[in-house]
């Protein structure tokens, strides 16, 4: 439902400009380097934009910050639920007692000892292998995230030694190898770009 | 470093979730929230509504996070789903409303009568007289314009989200912008 006044003399419109900044499309390219209406009309449109970003900007400013009281309220309203993942069975010495953990606490295990090394971090944690089947080799598989400045290499041996410890304390897993990806350095505070 | 998880990149967080860590979802919904509660807030006029749309939207993601095919793309995604969850709400409240009898709801930043070109052309005209702007438009060219330019949202993902298709969103869009330059033009 173009308007007539919307069509400029020279036949173009504010469409077809507003198309081509979001695209790049338009019929006649070098028209627009010597049209003064097209020219204005890409100016204003240019204006609007920069109004929008200005709009965006203070209105995710007014919509407050992520440690305010609406989203701990929404935190707390989640009820987010479990990841258990597999079930790795134990071995009991009652054969009437089942007792087995979930394969999400031994992630959670994998995690919390790479954040507790100065200056890592670990991201994606995967247990190759059947987990279900007492003594099956099991390989674990860690993206980790290094602090700038810290030694990459030491990092992941040092890691790899904490992580075979705890395993084999907190699991009956036969670990097959342990490999570490460090998929991030982090360099700097990080905000929402 | 586990206390420093608002440190981390977001693909780091979002291995994390994916394998059930809370926390470092937590802090993806902190790190991206108040953008999502902005964009959610200008598609249904209220910070009442952009929350629940929110919560939503974290409730999906959640239970999505393994759907999500680069982990680095986890804001747009995060928006992507607000902006869904931010249109059905509308679209439950509107089922509702007129099921009701009720009258239509005032979209956000309806202009008060009293406030006329004088009051706006002061700082921060560009804003205001955008809001105004952005009031007299027709419904669906609004939601385009604020999925393009508050989400960030690629026509495809504009066309799916409104369930149109991305010719119908390039159209709506070019005329929303042509309707926002014209009513800008007018209050200066």
């Amino acid at each position: 439902m173009s308007m007539p006044h919307d069509t400029f003399e020279c036949g173009h419109t504010l469409e077809e400009l507003s198309i081509y900044l979001d695209t790049g499309e338009f019929a006649d390219p070098h028209h627009l380097e010597s049209c003064p209406e097209c020219r204005n009309g890409l100016d204003s449109l240019r204006r609007l934009s920069a109004a929008g970003n200005e709009l965006f900007a203070s209105d995710v400013a007014a919509a407050g910050s992520g440690t305010d009281e609406w989203m701990k309220d929404i935190l707390a309203n989640l009820a987010l639920e479990l990841r258990p993942g597999r079930t790795i069975p134990l071995r009991s010495d009652d054969p009437a007692d089942t007792l087995s953990e979930t394969e999400g606490a031994v992630l959670a295990l994998v995690r919390s000892v790479a954040d507790n090394l100065p200056g890592t971090v670990a991201g994606r944690v995967k247990l190759d292998g059947d987990v279900t089947l007492p003594g099956e080799p099991v390989t674990v598989r860690a993206d980790l995230a290094v602090l700038f400045g810290q030694h990459l290499m030491d990092s992941a041996a040092s890691l790899r030694q904490d992580l075979a410890e705890a395993l084999a304390r907190h699991t009956e897993l036969t670990i097959a190898a342990i490999d570490i990806t460090i998929t991030d350095v982090i360099d700097a505070p990080r905000e929402e770009q | 470093m586990r206390d420093q998880l608002d440190l981390v990149p977001d693909a780091i967080l979002v291995g994390r979730a994916a394998d059930g860590d809370t926390a470092a979802f937590e802090a993806l919904a902190r790190r991206y929230g108040p953008h999502m509660r902005a964009s959610a807030r200008r598609l249904t006029g209220s910070y009442a509504d952009a929350d629940d749309a929110v919560q939503e939207a974290l409730v999906q993601a959640w239970k999505q996070l393994d759907t999500l095919r680069d982990p680095a793309a986890v804001k747009g995604w995060l928006l992507r789903l607000t902006g869904s969850r931010s249109i059905d709400l509308l679209r439950r409240r509107r089922n509702h409303t007129s099921l009701a009898g009720g009258e239509d709801d005032a979209p956000p930043d309806t202009v008060s009568p009293g406030a006329g070109p004088e009051t706006t052309a002061v700082a921060g005209a560009g804003i205001e007289s955008l809001k105004a702007a952005l009031a007299t438009l027709p419904e669906e060219q609004r939601r385009c314009w604020i999925l393009k330019e508050i989400n960030g949202q690629s026509y495809e993902e504009i066309a799916q989200t409104l369930n149109i298709s991305p010719a119908s969103v390039r159209g709506r869009l070019a005329r929303a912008r042509t309707a926002l330059v014209r009513e800008m033009e007018d209050w200066r």
